[in-house]
């Protein structure tokens, strides 16, 4: 009798102790989603104000003067010339060698 | 004495007893059934209402691209200022945060009085990083004082085609431009999820098993390029430098596409900071403005009189000596002419010589012409605010208007429209829909799937005119316009241009007259000529330095010039060479290394 009482109490407690391990482990595992979303969020906008900020320094109003003024050397891109319209013109423009090892 | 039995007496009590325990049982019951069943949806709701809080999830507006991928608008988060004014009791901090914040004391602590009993007030929104990092210093009382996160639309190439992106306001609503005209496909749309509370209110729990994603807003490419733009809005400033002008514009088309490639308009704005700018700075003079073309309007009218077969090429009208009378009235040109070839008709930009045009096409011939080139009609560009211009109905036209209307009078219309017509005669006839969108894509860059097709207006192809009287008009008058005619200030060494000055007088507003010194002053031109590409329109508003305002003196060498920068960036081969500029420059090269 003893031991049928026991053994129903621990299967009680044992059930309740599982359930609460699972309940906790549940919640972990929100917090864990819900500080994901967060943490996209931040990555979003870090994304965003990065993006700003590269556009930003290279805007064609800034670098075009810049380049009028000759605050910034360029040269023209030494691969053979293409027929073609260049999509990205700023990307092949890059600074000259003596400008480089003036700014090392 | 007592007649009662005591066993009784016990039983009387017992069922008393049992009565009451049963009644109160039967009481808590009730309740119980109401608590639990009656009222339930009512207490569950009130429950609801104080632990759950659906917390709205803002879509990130979507971004705005240049055609070759540069950002022109974006969006960030930044931080807002709030204060609970019932709490609020030491006010030691607000001169320091009227300071940082350049605010208004005064007016700061009469808005708090007003609010005192609230429990939120704006102190302000969108706070830049300098000062969202000076409030921090400060360690305001979080009871007090905090922060909301809010979207903040940012333009990182400032100023740049202004018009045409237009901006968002406070409340993240587009206002004028492209923001305004794609509200709904770059606002997305908001999501929500559900937050549990405590009694404090303190949130205990993220559901996010009910979360409802923001569908974030799409991101438009437009056909815009930023160095065209630039160039252009470089252009416009120098004219307003040299002849200080009411207001300009410029347009830039890609002839093939219909493409808008740069719309810039003076005086202008900076749409990071749009406070406080003059009101007629709003205008995009582009498309929201109609005058009378002048000049400008003369080849449409030949070409529609070639293409009914009503004139030849080689036609010749005498063009009087510089007056012709008209029934009452008496047409001057400039200069006196005498027999005028078609060809030089336009070359000479001589009124009599379109008016004799003018009486062989007829009033119904037209108008049928200047409504078959889309004036007094909206070109169907994607930006709020397009005028249609002015074309009266034809029942309204007299024997005025047939010498009026060959020489760009009693008609007005908008840059765009005058340019998308020069356009069907450089594309060989064919008249399209003026596009601004070039793309729509989603938030992350992605292409947009099959499912989902773009919102963006189709383009439409309609010939006007036979290829052939499009081609002979481009090629043949319209380029001795700028090599010996009205035009010759727009001559390039590097490309052949074609074009059409226009000078057209304002009416003054004071007589109701054509004022002798108010004039519109245009130029439309393009290359390379025998195979055009490129558009420009430079239309000048009351220039006001100097007695010259001929559109060919003041509108044409700005327009030559963004016209050969254009060329020269979109590495169109030069005319005036076997080789292409990029093959000589190799070619210069190599010599340099041998």
């Amino acid at each position: 009798m003893l031991f049928r009482f026991s053994s129903a109490i621990l299967l009680a407690v044992a059930v309740s102790l599982i359930g609460i391990a699972l309940e906790k482990e549940s919640l972990k595992l929100k917090r864990l989603v819900s500080r994901q979303h967060y943490q996209l969020d931040v990555l979003v906008n870090t994304h965003a104000k990065m993006k700003l900020a590269t556009q930003r320094a290279g805007s064609p109003r800034q670098v075009l003067n810049s380049i009028e003024r000759g605050e910034l050397d360029v040269e023209s891109n030494q691969q053979p010339a293409l027929s073609n319209r260049r999509e990205m013109p700023l990307l092949q423009w890059h600074l000259t060698p003596q400008k480089k090892q003036a700014e090392k | 004495m007592n007649f009662v039995p005591s066993n009784l007496r016990n039983s009387g009590r017992t069922w008393c007893l049992v009565l009451i325990v049963v009644l109160a049982w039967l009481v808590i019951s009730c309740r119980l059934v109401y608590l639990q069943y009656i009222g339930h949806r009512q207490f569950a709701r009130v429950v609801a209402r104080q632990q759950v809080y659906k917390e709205k999830i803002p879509a990130r507006p979507g971004d705005i691209l240049d055609r070759n991928g540069r950002l022109l608008a974006t969006t960030i988060v930044s931080n807002s200022l709030y204060v609970v004014p019932q709490r609020l009791k030491n006010e030691q901090n607000v001169a320091r945060i009227c300071d940082i914040l350049q605010l208004d004391q005064t007016d700061f602590l009469k808005g708090l009085a007003a609010n005192r009993d609230k429990l939120f007030l704006w102190v302000k929104r969108r706070l830049s990083d300098q000062e969202l990092a000076a409030i921090r210093v400060l360690d305001l009382s979080d009871d007090v004082w905090g922060f909301r996160q809010e979207y903040r639309r940012q333009y990182p190439q400032g100023a740049l085609a202004a018009h045409a992106l237009g901006l968002r306001d406070i409340d993240g609503k587009g206002q004028g431009g492209l923001e305004e005209a794609f509200d709904h496909l770059i606002c997305g749309e908001d999501g929500y999820r559900f937050l549990i509370r405590d009694a404090h209110g303190r949130v205990i729990e993220v559901r996010n098993d009910s979360r409802v994603a923001a569908r974030n807003g799409e991101t438009l490419v437009v056909t815009l390029d930023s160095i065209i733009q630039l160039y252009t809005e470089r252009q416009l400033q120098s004219i307003v430098e040299e002849w200080k002008p009411k207001s300009a514009c410029a347009i830039v088309m890609d002839v093939k596409t219909c493409e808008v490639l740069a719309m810039a308009s003076v005086p202008t704005f900076d749409l990071n900071h749009p406070a406080g700018i003059n009101e007629s700075a709003w205008k995009n003079t582009a498309i929201a403005s109609i005058y009378e073309p002048g000049s400008t309007l003369k080849p449409f009218i030949v070409a529609a009189a070639l293409e009914k077969g009503l004139i030849h090429t080689e036609e010749e009208f005498d063009c009087e000596q510089g007056e012709y009378r008209m029934g009452k009235r008496l047409l001057h040109d400039h200069h006196s002419y005498g027999i005028l070839n078609v060809t030089d008709v336009l070359v000479k930009s001589s009124n009599i010589g379109m008016a004799k045009i003018g009486e062989k096409l007829t009033n119904p011939g037209l108008y049928e012409a200047v409504t078959a080139f889309g004036f007094g009609q909206k070109t169907g560009i994607q930006l709020p605010g397009e005028l249609s211009g002015i074309v009266r109905p034809l029942k309204d036209w007299n024997i005025y208007s047939t010498g009026s209307i060959p020489m760009g009078q009693e008609i007005a219309v908008t840059p765009v429209q005058l340019i998308t017509g020069h356009v069907a005669l450089a594309n060989q006839g064919k008249l399209l829909n003026p596009r601004l969108i070039r793309d729509q894509i989603d938030h992350n860059y992605f292409p947009r799937s099959e499912e989902e097709p773009a919102q963006v207006r189709p383009l439409v192809s309609t010939p006007i005119v036979s290829a052939a009287v499009a081609d002979w008009l481009v090629q043949v008058p319209m380029v001795e316009t700028v090599s010996r005619g009205t035009g010759k200030k727009a001559q390039l060494e590097e490309y052949v241009v074609f074009g059409k000055t226009g000078t057209a007088q304002k009416p003054d507003p004071k007589t109701g007259k054509y004022s002798s010194e108010l004039h519109v002053s245009s130029f439309i031109c393009g290359a390379p000529a025998h195979d055009p590409r490129v558009l420009v329109l430079v239309v000048v508003n009351e220039p006001s330095v100097g007695e010259n305002h001929y559109g060919g003196t003041i509108a044409g060498p700005p327009a030559a010039e963004i016209l050969k920068q254009t060329l020269m960036y979109q590495r169109v081969p030069f005319d005036h060479s076997s080789e292409a500029p990029l093959e000589r420059t190799a070619q210069r090269q190599r010599n340099a290394l041998r």
